[in-house]
């Protein structure tokens, strides 16, 4: 196992060096740094051109220059990097700082989000084949697969954008509206929920008048300005969580399971005061933590009052702890929107990563750099998932006829069961190599995202670059993203390890 | 062995059939796969449903698992343990599977999960269906992959399919399927993936278990040898209905339907094998000075690349074909005898040894001479599925060998065409019918035709009959035999199926993990073996008379014995 | 081989004819019945390639994206002409003209019972831009380049892709390993980046749109490469491969003949796959600043060079990006239906009798 992951490895770093070379090259050959300078009548022309070739090094060969650049990437290793000067002279290091961090959120989120959600429609989708679920999705799909990034980001930026900042300021729903958007929900809710017809009626009565009722009410608490869950909206919800988590698994009979989730709710209720104060203006790493402890904690009553069925007990328990925290965290973000709303009154951002002179707590902090990423994340997240869920489907359908899904079939275990014990775990496996492509195809797709929505980011960085035949800043970008997509090409070989014991052992 | 008649009645039988019809909807047409069958299996009983591919046998067990694919349509009974499982709920058919009704697959390969442990896969059932929960469901576990002969289950039980062999895991889904004490267990061809020593190592498990669990056996099977070992009762399915029930030794001894009759004359036997050792040989015959050698092989040693390093597949291997003869290879997987013929056919370089066609040793041939050598060989594969290139229509595969070696001109080759496909009894129509169109049979004697194309001095067979059903296996094997006959060519007959060697060689090499243990005449090596090997070999292969193989079976229980005494 | 077997199967007793021979008596032996049949059936042969065309044309989002996609063609190759040959559009897309109604487009599709004016095309249907240039003209003329590189890229790419692929998978070994490597390459260098620099080489010193769309097509064969690779890994282990090369044929007819003509399916779809994936390539190119270089133009570079006028006229940004997304969205139903129809495996549809339960 380590030794397949070393090996991997020392492959991805000969490629990255394979790599970094070609793309200098190409780079420099790709037409003349001083084109500009030569066409340009300013006086001290002479003077610009001497000043860019001493900045490139333009008076060396190309491949002195590369290994120049080379040299300064191996001293990162010493913890000093130097990735040379851009055209203007400016330290390409330190403009990488700014832009690598912003960039790397923006494809790490939509790349998890991405999985997560593609997988999941596709499994999905393979469950219900040639339902209307699937065509719907299908047609989806193959719709995100056909939008040009550009073009999209402009209508998200123009529409949703644009659109909810200027219904946020007074948020106001016509009767009409609330009617389609009932009709639409329950619609949907049946679709997602299937059943038969009279299963699928009752499904949507019940969920159009469900969001028929609830929109007025919100509008009444003017809770998309004020909103509000309280510690009576997490207990009910985390209520919700632990019995239908007990019911899903072991049924609420069983005592094992059933009394660890409801412990788990109780201390939920207790943290929620507990940590009141501390949630006011937390950490980062207070987050993280708090968040492992809401699962270790309930695992560990799990563990020790599960009896027979102690996983299931596990799982159950910590699930629930989780979406506790998860919450009461939620509950502090509500309350610090108003805040947020007034010092930032058209909260979904278009241009820029942050917005500059932005000054608040951490959560408005929080908020304002999760308004800004919104849209390129949706929009990076919407396309990739699209093939994510395209391959999942593939994929499930493919494992669906293995003679080894039939067995558990003839052992009488549920369809849940089939799929998600027997098929789902055969079926990441193909997946996990996908993966890797689709980040690299992921980082391309940040470069245009970025420049849409007007980033200072790595997209940046490559574009004017490019723009320039500068190298430096486009190694730099190829240096970050090689990276980032050699490391996650690690993290799923070894994903792709620990589903297939056939590698491991 | 039950003798006793059964009335035609639901009560206290572990499955019934009551004239159970199935419909399947394809892309083009309807299919009937099953029309109207009833059959009855009793608690302890080991009924045989026996029948070649296309009677519906598998379709049968299929229905009463509930497990048919949605596009069939199912009409009549299936009783099991008393409750009607045609279109019974999803959920209630599902509480009944593995308790009530389980089933043994043919592929133990595949039947089991790659990703799961072994103790995972054995203990959902028991904990799904509430008879043992977490340590006690492992210990349950453990007990049955002991009673299934595991060796060390305690330690094995944490690994991987891919970690035991082929007869191991058909050894642990049989566990799985008794896991939970059904009334019957359907075993859809369980030994037909599997070697004939393994398989009669499974026989003896499953009769075992039959006994001291009093389980309902519905075996699913084609192969005759089978039934006749572990077989109470036999049905008799051909294209989608019952042409005949009875004891085994009613069907077996005395068929009543012609089907029936035709099915086991066609079935091959191994003539009076003699394992006791008290055999007279023939007396030698003395060597033909004037016989050709076709093909010679000297201490042949083939090697196959794994990544690196060399897998010795045939080790120190020698024999010798004359024009007219048969030599035939036999020997379990993995013992090297189709590498043997991969060799010959130049898909696999010789490591070291002499390999010669004709006198010409093919290690030294330049490739032009190769060439021309290859003209005089021809081949026929195992599946006729994958012998013949898809996109070609039949006569364009029968001539290649022609247009490869420029042979003839297009009018010459279309009437060798025609003339071949009257040799193989195929209408002359079918040259510009695609292989898609043809069965299993059909096509492999299209096989032939091709292999024949350019007069070859050597057919190489591998494995030509084991796809097909027994009746067309017969038809195949008589034309291999009339053909070669008729043209004299010298045939390497690679086989698994001892009693086909016997019916069609004239001499045979037995292989073993790649070395040759005994050769000689057919009427030596396989009826009066040397070598423990050949004699266990031949004491696995089941005969198909329920009489001769309890005797057979005995022996065989006695040579086991004799050759590991303190098991 | 569970699936040949339950072809059999279902071969079996699949015309319902009474099972009497030839001669009256009852046939009781498979290998006679298979005979009869055979002799019997004197319907047209069919070869698998009509088998295919047949679940094709039962495709119907890929009928349906088949006329889409003819109707473009047709309009921007028709309209405004090509190569020469004056088409029936009577505006040049360089002239600029008086901006009518703001340049508003004119193109109705509303019926007039609805409140429309009728199914009309007006003066200038996609209306104008700022200059008065006749938008339809200039959107005709970036459908009919953008069409032309897709097109190319995706022969280019088919091309290069099938070889490499059937080579790699034939010989395994060296090229194997060097077409892996290529494509680890890929993951390590986004093809957009790597796609962007090539193209800025070229539009730096040729400018055609012929050596762009070259180019991208010798950057994106790879995934095709390592499809038919797959295919022909697992085609080289079949009997009639093994038959042909024990007669003597020589390699280049066994790749030819016996395994790429099996991977026609694999390559016929990637095809279309990679001209969906060439379009969208060019045109985010061409957004950048990178890909097709004035004076040509594309359906991308008009999005590009028009997507300041987003507020005051929205239709020069709307009709090339549908257009974008029309085209491509043929392009991917297309080929979705040519992969059912190569490879019915997973579509075999039935109607079904219950529906599952699940849960």
């Amino acid at each position: 196992m380590l030794k397949f992951i070393i090996k991997r490895l020392g492959a991805s770093l000969g490629i990255l060096l394979a790599a970094s070379f070609l793309l200098y090259v190409l780079v420099i050959n790709s037409g003349d740094p001083l084109q500009d300078l030569r066409e340009s009548t300013a006086d001290n022309r002479e003077h610009l051109m001497a000043q860019r070739v001493e900045y490139m090094n333009l008076d060396q060969p190309w491949y002195a220059r590369y290994w120049d650049w080379l040299t300064g990437v191996g001293k990162c290793f010493g913890g000093a990097c130097d990735l040379g000067t851009n055209i203007q002279g400016q330290n390409v290091n330190d403009l990488l700082a700014v832009a690598a961090s912003s960039t790397l959120r923006l494809v790490i989120l939509a790349t998890v989000l991405a999985a997560i959600f593609g997988i999941a429609i596709g499994v999905l989708t393979a469950v219900r084949q040639y339902s209307g679920l699937d065509y719907g999705v299908t047609f989806l799909t193959f719709l995100f697969f056909s939008l040009p990034v550009f073009w999209a980001a402009v209508m998200l930026k123009e529409y949703m954008a644009i659109g909810y900042n200027d219904w946020i300021k007074e948020p106001d729903i016509s009767m009409v509206q609330i009617i389609v958007i009932a009709l639409l929900f329950g619609f949907l809710m049946q679709v997602f929920l299937a059943g038969d017809l009279k299963r699928r009626i009752i499904t949507f009565a019940v969920s159009a008048a469900f969001v028929g009722v609830a929109i007025p009410y919100l509008l009444w608490l003017n809770f998309f300005r004020y909103p509000q869950l309280g510690l009576v909206g997490i207990i009910i919800l985390s209520l919700a969580v632990a019995l239908s988590g007990t019911a899903m698994t072991v049924g609420v009979r069983n005592k094992a399971v059933l009394y660890p989730a409801l412990i788990t709710v109780g201390l939920g209720i207790i943290a929620y005061y507990a940590t009141f104060s501390l949630l006011e203006s937390p950490s980062t790493w207070l987050l993280i933590i708090g968040g492992a402890l809401s699962m270790i904690i309930p695992g560990a009553i799990g563990y020790f009052m599960g009896g027979r069925v102690r996983k299931i007990a596990m799982w159950v328990s910590a699930f629930t702890g989780l979406v506790a925290a998860g919450l009461t965290t939620v509950d502090h973000i509500f309350r610090a929107w108003p805040e947020f709303l007034a010092l930032k009154p058209r909260p979904i951002g278009t241009i820029g990563s942050q917005t500059p002179n932005f000054d608040g707590g951490f959560w408005e902090i929080f908020l304002d750099r999760g308004a800004q990423l919104l849209l390129p994340t949706l929009l990076l997240a919407i396309i990739s998932l699209a093939s994510y869920s395209r391959y999942t489907r593939t994929s499930m359908l493919e494992v669906g006829q293995q003679d080894y899904i039939r067995t558990a079939r003839s052992k009488g275990l549920s369809e849940r069961t089939v799929v998600f014990r027997h098929a789902f775990r055969n079926a990441l496996i193909p997946i996990a190599t996908i993966a890797a492509f689709d980040f690299a195809g992921l980082i391309g797709g940040a470069v245009i995202t970025e420049t849409v929505f007007g980033w200072k980011g790595m997209g940046e960085m490559f574009k004017t670059g490019l723009e320039h035949i500068d190298p430096a800043p486009v190694m730099a970008f190829f240096l970050v993203t090689g990276t980032a997509a050699v490391l996650f090409n690690m993290l799923a070989d070894i994903f792709y390890a620990l589903l297939d014991p056939r590698i491991r052992v | 062995m039950s003798t006793q008649t059964h009335e035609p009645a639901t009560t206290g039988t572990a499955l019934s059939f009551e004239n159970l019809s199935v419909t399947f909807q394809t892309e083009f047409s309807d299919v009937k796969a099953v029309k109207g069958l009833s059959l009855e299996v009793f608690p302890g009983e080991v009924v045989a449903l026996v029948g070649e591919s296309g009677s519906g046998k598998s379709v049968t067990s299929t229905a009463a698992m509930g497990l048919l694919p949605s596009n069939a349509s199912i009409t009549g009974k299936a009783f099991v343990g008393g409750i009607n499982v045609v279109n019974l709920p999803e959920a209630k058919m599902r509480k009944m599977r593995a308790t009530d009704i389980a089933m043994v697959f043919q592929e133990p390969m595949t039947a089991l999960n790659p990703v799961l442990t072994i103790e995972r896969q054995l203990t959902e059932s028991l904990e799904l269906h509430g008879l043992a929960y977490g340590k006690e469901a492992t210990a349950r576990a453990v007990e049955l992959l002991e009673m299934v002969g595991i060796p060390e289950p305690r330690k094995r039980i944490k690994q991987y399919p891919h970690q035991f062999s082929g007869g191991q895991r058909q050894r642990i889904v049989i566990a799985m399927a008794i896991s939970c004490d059904p009334k019957v267990i359907i075993a859809d061809e369980p030994t037909t993936a599997l070697d004939v020593t393994v398989q009669a190592e499974i026989l003896d498990l499953l009769r075992e278990l039959k006994d001291k669990l009093n389980t309902g056996i519905l075996l699913i099977t084609h192969n005759m040898g089978v039934v006749a070992d572990l077989a109470d009762r036999v049905a008799v399915m051909f294209r989608g209905s019952l042409v005949e029930t009875g004891t085994v030794d009613q069907v077996l001894n005395r068929p009543q339907h012609p089907y029936t009759q035709k099915l086991l004359a066609a079935v091959p036997r191994l003539e009076a094998v003699d394992i006791s050792g008290d055999w007279q040989p023939e007396p030698i015959a003395p060597v033909n000075p004037n016989r050709t050698l076709v093909l010679e092989a000297k201490n042949l040693v083939l090697e196959y690349d794994m990544r690196g390093s060399k897998f010795r597949a045939v080790d120190d291997v020698s024999f010798e074909l004359a024009r007219g003869e048969i030599l035939g290879i036999v020997g379990e997987s993995g013992s090297g005898k189709s590498t043997i013929a991969k060799a010959v056919l130049g898909l696999l370089p010789v490591a070291s040894g002499v390999l010669a066609v004709q006198g010409q040793n093919l290690t030294q041939l330049r490739p032009k001479a190769a060439r021309a050598v290859r003209a005089k060989i021809g081949v026929i594969f195992q599946d006729p599925a994958a012998s013949l290139n898809p996109r070609f229509p039949i006569g364009d595969c029968i001539t290649e060998p022609m247009v490869v070696h420029k042979v003839g001109n297009r009018a010459a080759r279309i009437k060798r065409a025609t003339e071949l496909l009257e040799a193989v009894h195929l209408p002359a129509s079918v040259i510009n019918r695609y292989p898609h169109e043809l069965s299993g049979g059909q096509r492999q004697r299209v096989c032939i035709a091709r292999a024949l194309t350019l007069d070859p001095e050597l057919l190489i067979a591998d494995e030509p009959t084991s796809a097909l059903d027994v009746s067309v296996q017969a038809a195949v094997l008589e034309m291999i035999q009339e053909l070669q006959e008729r043209y004299e060519f010298a045939c390497l007959f690679v086989s698994h199926d001892l009693a086909v060697v016997d019916l069609l060689a004239h001499s045979v090499v037995v292989m073993k993990d790649g070395h040759a243990v005994e050769q000689g005449r057919v009427s030596d090596v396989l009826h009066a073996p040397q070598h423990d090997y050949t004699r266990r070999l031949l004491a696995a292969a089941p005969v198909p008379e329920p009489g001769e193989q309890a005797v057979r079976r005995e022996a065989r229980r006695i040579l086991l014995a004799n050759d590991n005494p303190d098991s | 081989m569970s699936e040949h077997q339950n072809n059999d199967e279902l071969r079996g007793s699949s015309n319902m004819q009474s099972e009497m021979g030839p001669d009256g008596h009852p046939v009781v032996s498979l290998a006679e019945v298979e005979d009869a049949e055979l002799a019997k059936n004197e319907s047209q042969s069919r070869s698998q390639g009509q088998l295919i065309r047949r679940r094709f044309l039962n495709h119907k989002p890929a009928i349906i994206s088949s006329v889409v996609l003819v109707f473009i063609t047709v309009m921007a190759f028709s309209s405004i002409g090509f190569a020469g040959i004056p088409g029936w559009w009577d505006k040049d897309y360089s002239k600029a003209g008086e901006l009518i109604n703001g340049g508003a487009p004119t193109l109705s599709l509303l019926p007039t019972w609805l409140g429309g004016s009728g199914l009309a095309f007006g003066e200038s249907p996609f209306g104008q831009d700022n200059t008065g240039k006749d938008y339809f003209a200039l959107v005709m003329r970036g459908t009919q380049k953008s069409i032309i590189i897709a097109v190319i890229v995706g022969m280019v790419a088919t091309f290069i892709g099938a070889i490499i692929g059937a080579v790699a998978g034939y010989f395994r070994g060296w090229v194997d390993e060097v077409l892996m490597r290529i494509t680890d390459l890929f993951i390590v260098i986004p093809l957009l980046v790597l796609a962007a620099v090539l193209a800025q080489m070229v539009g730096n010193k040729s400018g055609s749109i012929f050596a762009l769309a070259f180019v991208l097509g010798l950057l994106t064969w790879t995934g095709l490469a390592r499809l038919v690779r797959g295919e022909i890994l697992s085609l080289r282990e079949r009997e009639y491969v093994a038959a042909a090369q024990a007669m003597g044929s020589k390699t280049s007819r066994v790749i030819f003949k016996h395994l790429l003509p099996n991977t026609v399916g694999v390559i016929v779809v990637n095809a279309t796959f990679a001209i969906a994936g060439a379009i969208l390539l060019e045109t985010s190119l061409s957004y950048l600043g990178f890909g097709v270089q004035p004076p040509e133009t594309s359906l991308g570079l008009l999005i590009s060079q028009y997507q300041n006028a987003f507020t005051n006229r929205p239709w020069l940004f709307w009709w090339p990006g549908m257009i974008i997304v029309a085209i491509a969205l043929s392009v991917n139903f297309l080929g979705d239906g040519l992969r059912d129809a190569f490879d019915p495996r997973q579509t075999r549809k039935a109607k079904r009798r219950k529906t599952k339960e699940l849960s």
